[in-house]
């Protein structure tokens, strides 16, 4: 599937979600389909680009769907963690993730996202939907400007990298190109995880978008493998703040099962493509969508469109 | 001097195994339960015709309103289609737990004491999350 397809999927499903929004006399049934072909999409897109599929998720479906957030949150944070696990396989024994670098960062991660769990339900809706949209939005401004690198200039292994062994040799099967990397400036990378894992558990949001450009531009990890360890660590961070959601009884299976199966699907397909996609492509295609999702919980948290 | 290290490891590769297979289960378990849940095979705690009247609430007067419930109390009412949806989450809850298991004893094996270390504070955090003591009020 070409990533305009996927476009065209995006733009064809989400207004039919807006539409049934309204309806409130629509059959249960409706919400379990429109939520798979949603994130079915969805599932192919958070693999491609990176960002994990609950970036996109919350301010969609919290936004054109009648579920309360908190609701949504849950759901959001069993997606992404489905779609990670589902990918995460594929990234590995491709050689497009790394579990070494993964493990450090993902228990920095684990900290701030059960933080960020118990802080976002704690929170009225009102707040989560305009915080939310403000960080969407700032998120889709930020990737329009950062310059993520293929081969990021190799520098200094700090202590930590040297200790823990964090470098390898880089085989980019696309670009038929092979080059050593290693981890630099890891205390600093903690410390992004640690925040990123904070606002991850809070809005239930993957992370992704934060985490590729904190592993490549930051700790100096090539984009592919970036891309694919970002995915790794969600899966872990992930499984700290869905937790949770569960133990609150913030998950809706009417809602978050449908949506799983969907983004678990659309992320085996999406891992797949992930050797040949062109990365250019399926950013302007998030880039949209994230401006687009931003603006409408935004909208929805300050009463101007409810 | 750097060993030279190209990926796949033989530790991507061990733990990409077991998150495959875990995943895997889970995923079957939750097609499995979702289907009995909508099918109607089993009945659920709250009617599928009823749940429009109850999801555009907060969680916690949800909770108020169903009596849906919290922490590990889904065990008790595995009868209920609904709640056994929760079997097939919380596997796909604990699939990172037994992969890192299974990394501890690797590591340990090998000697990676910081790897070790690192599994274990992980366990110990994932564990620490899904006992429910961490109970968040609004």
């Amino acid at each position: 599937m070409r990533a305009a397809d996927l476009l065209l999927l995006v733009v064809l499903a989400f207004p039919g979600a807006a539409w049934a929004a309204d309806v409130p006399t629509m059959p249960w049934w409706i919400w379990p389909i429109a939520l798979f072909a949603v994130t079915f999409v969805l599932g192919i897109v958070a693999i491609l680009s990176g960002i994990g599929g609950g970036v996109l998720f919350v301010p969609f479906v919290g936004g054109f769907f009648p579920f309360h957030v908190d609701f949504v949150r849950g759901a959001a944070l069993l997606l992404a963690l489905s779609g990670a696990l589902a990918a995460s396989p594929a990234l590995l024994r491709n050689g497009l993730a790394s579990l070494r670098v993964t493990m450090p960062l993902a228990l920095a991660g684990s900290v701030g996202s059960i933080s960020g769990a118990m802080i976002g339900l704690a929170l009225p809706a009102a707040v989560v939907n305009t915080t939310l949209g403000a960080v969407v939005l700032l998120i889709a401004t930020y990737m329009m400007r950062a310059e993520l690198s293929e081969r990021p200039r190799g520098g200094l292994a700090d202590a930590w990298s040297a200790a823990l062994g964090l470098h390898g040799v880089f085989h980019d099967a696309a670009a038929g190109d092979k080059f050593d990397w290693n981890v630099h400036r890891t205390p600093a990378g903690l410390a992004a995880f640690g925040g990123i894992g904070l606002m991850g558990g809070m809005f239930g949001l993957g992370a992704g978008w934060a985490n590729v450009p904190a592993l490549n531009l930051l700790m100096g990890v090539p984009l592919k493998l970036a891309v694919g360890t970002s995915g790794l660590a969600i899966s872990i961070i992930n499984s700290a703040a869905a937790w949770v959601y569960i133990d609150r009884g913030a998950v809706l299976p009417v809602l978050a099962v449908p949506s799983i199966l969907g983004i678990m699907v659309g992320a085996r397909i999406g891992g797949r493509m992930l050797r040949t996609a062109h990365a250019s492509t399926v950013r302007r295609l998030v880039l949209a969508s994230l401006f687009v999702a931003g603006g409408r919980a935004l909208a929805k948290g300050l009463g101007i469109w409810n | 001097m750097q060993t030279e290290r190209e990926h796949p490891t033989a530790e991507d590769l061990i733990y990409a195994r077991w998150l495959d297979f875990f995943t895997r289960l889970g995923f079957a378990a939750l097609v499995a339960s979702f289907l009995i849940y909508t099918t109607g095979i089993i009945s659920p705690a709250i009617p599928l015709a009823e749940l429009p009247r109850y999801w555009g609430l907060p969680i916690a007067q949800y909770v108020a309103a169903t009596g849906t419930p919290t922490g590990w109390g889904w065990v008790l009412h595995l009868g209920k289609s609904d709640l056994l949806n929760l079997v097939g989450v919380s596997i796909l809850g604990s699939v990172t737990i037994v992969c890192y298991v299974r990394m501890l004893m690797h590591y340990l094996r090998v000697r990676e004491r910081a790897f070790a270390a690192i599994c274990i504070a992980q366990l110990l955090l994932l564990i620490l999350a899904a006992s429910g003591l961490l109970q968040p009020g609004r």
